[in-house]
């Protein structure tokens, strides 16, 4: 029966990456017999012929070494039963030299299992703060941020997405946005915004707000608006979202996940890649929905403040989702769900009854106007 | 299992030549052309926890081919994704590879791949991630490398310094250190080396002529980037 080789033999003249031999251990010594094709020759080595140290990459090899110049043999032992016997039949003076290594590999494998398992300690500790804590933590940092940053970085941006756009500068359209923002705005006590809102010629139903107060509404919007108070319903909401800051509240959200996700896992593709990003996108959309929410009660209450008909905004949203689901633009962003409107309704029964204003403007003619500036481009 | 390699160099391909049920382990994707008596089974080498660790930590696929010639002998043709050479190792059930996670090409029934874990300052540190492949068992093993591989053999304590991306596969008799490429930090960075292995015999130790990341950085540059 052929030998199974048990351990790797390194010298002069012998492969780089070693002679496979296979090593027996008796009760004075080694013995070596190479196996396969080789200029090694099987050679007995006393105990007292040999020197003895841990090595290989994780320090779990045995070592054995014998013999000057050419003749020098290196000895590589892995499998743990042999190095078990090599450790049993070894005098003293050699297994304490051993012991010692072997006691060093075992503490380094200790401190290392001790590292890795706090090492993952800390990242489950940090998943599990990130999933719970992370609105605390968002909240906290968005409120150290100057609200100068904040206008110009909204400033920015909106400069940027005006200028690839047509801004309607005048007209019904205008003065209308203009008095609704105008009636809201008031009611805000001790805003820091100097709040600035652009009427954007395009087929989208949509507004938004930017960090800092710049507001764009589409024309699409208007156009489907059946009142001026459905319009400013909508105004209210994204007006809100500056005042509660949840732009900027997303941004650091963003950046602190992909940053945080970027450290843990690294830079790795496939799976990971997607894991990343699916983690990132619930996360966001989680977000998403709690600002939505707080910015449809908050904005409720600044329309009832202003004294404009804050069933406007239910009334508006309910309509659209129920006719073009699919085209809207505004419910990829600003979901409509019907856990969303009774909670919208909820909270209208809940606010004091008082008689709206009307606006100054009739609806129809704003709306008209839309029309005729269409074609300018 | 019989391996051969067409066209060496640039753009080589190995020729297996399998008996009848015998089988090979491949990259998944690997293949190019095989006998029509050869099956391609996909397998999760090391169950299905195995897989997902080896996928999630060293970045390697998820599945491995298995391709056997299940209805006689036959051949298969495979070939890597990146230009580059093919190596053979022969391992004979002693010697062990550590082989950074996209070296592995092929290897016979025999050969076992495990991923295993590095320590803390080679994991952040050496450019191959926390997790590389530790390739043992009997039987022949192919590797690839992005470039030409060149085989540096280190005898006992002899020290051989490598950058740590041309990395491809070294023995687990060899043990390595990371370091600064120069003295100092800042001259470190600036020389373009970074960080580097210090590797330490006995041994053999891979490495690959070309270095994927840069490669990466310049080709950028020819990308048009969309609007």
């Amino acid at each position: 029966m052929p030998l199974v080789p048990n351990a790797l033999c390194f010298s002069d003249g012998l492969p780089g990456a070693g002679a496979p031999c296979h090593v027996t251990v008796s009760d004075n010594g080694l013995t070596m017999v190479p196996v396969g094709d080789s200029v090694l020759r099987e050679e007995a080595i006393a105990f007292t012929d040999m020197s003895v140290e841990a090595g290989g990459l994780d320090h779990d090899q045995l070592v054995v070494s014998w013999g000057d110049g050419t003749s020098r043999r290196t000895v590589y032992l892995k499998d743990p039963a042999l190095i078990v016997a090599f450790r049993r039949a070894a005098p003293s003076q050699l297994t304490a030299h051993l012991e010692r290594a072997a006691e060093q590999v075992r503490r380094a494998r200790h401190s290392h299992r001790l590292l890795w398992s706090s090492v993952a300690g800390v990242l489950i500790g940090l998943v599990l703060f990130l999933w719970f804590g992370s609105d605390l933590v968002v909240e906290w940092a968005v409120a150290r941020i100057p609200i100068e940053w904040e206008q110009k970085l909204g400033e920015t941006v909106y400069q940027d997405f005006l200028s690839k756009e047509t801004v309607l500068k005048d007209g019904p359209a205008v003065s209308a946005v203009q008095e609704m923002t105008q009636r809201l705005t008031e009611k805000i006590p001790n805003s820091p915004y100097k709040f600035q809102v652009s009427v954007v010629q395009g087929p989208v139903v949509n507004a938004f707000a930017l960090p800092g107060g710049y507001v764009v509404v589409f024309t699409g919007l208007m156009n489907k608006a059946e009142s001026g108070e459905e319009v400013a319903g909508v105004l209210s909401h994204e007006l809100n979202h500056v005042l509660q800051r949840h732009g900027l509240e997303r941004m650091v959200t963003m950046l602190g996940l992909a940053a945080v996700v970027g450290i843990v896992l690294g830079d790795q593709q496939g799976v990971l890649g997607l894991a990343k990003q699916l983690g990132m996108e619930l996360a966001t959309l989680k977000f998403g929905r709690a600002q939505e929410t707080e910015a449809d009660l908050t904005g409720l209450r600044l329309l009832s403040d202003a004294r404009i008909a804050p069933d406007g905004m239910i009334r508006f949203f309910e309509r659209l989702s129920e006719k073009d689901k699919e085209r809207v633009e505004l419910f990829s962003t600003h979901p409509m769900s019907a856990a969303r409107a009774e909670r919208l309704k909820a909270e209208l029964a809940a606010l004091p009854k008082r008689t709206p204003i009307p606006f100054t403007f009739e609806w129809k003619p704003v709306q008209d106007s839309l029309a005729l500036s269409v074609p300018k481009k | 299992m019989k391996c051969e390699i067409l066209y060496p160099g640039a753009f080589p391909m190995v020729r297996v030549y399998l008996d009848a049920n015998e089988t090979v382990k491949a990259e998944s994707g690997a293949m190019v052309a095989a006998s029509p008596t050869i099956d391609i089974e996909s397998k999760m080498e090391g169950g299905f926890l195995g897989a997902l660790s080896r996928k999630m930590l060293s970045g390697e696929k998820f599945f491995f081919q298995t391709l056997r010639a299940s209805r006689g002998a036959g051949e298969v043709l495979l070939a890597p994704t990146v230009p580059g050479e093919i190596v053979l190792l022969e391992l004979d059930g002693v010697n062990e590879y550590m082989v950074q996670k996209d070296g592995f090409l092929a290897g016979a029934e025999g050969v076992k791949i495990e991923s295993k874990m590095q320590s803390l300052t080679r994991g952040l540190l050496g450019g191959e991630g926390f997790f590389i492949l530790k390739i043992g068992g009997i039987g022949q093993l192919v590797l690839n490398s992005f470039g030409a591989i060149h085989k540096i053999e280190l005898k006992p304590n002899e020290e051989y310094i490598v950058d740590n991306s041309h990395l491809v596969a070294w023995t687990s008799t060899t043990t390595y250190n990371i370091e600064k490429a120069s003295s100092g930090w800042i001259a470190s960075l600036t020389s373009g080396e970074g960080l580097v292995c210090r590797f330490r015999g006995p041994g053999v130790v891979y490495i690959q002529s070309r270095n994927p990341g840069s490669f990466g950085n310049w080709i950028r540059q020819f990308i048009p980037v969309s609007e």
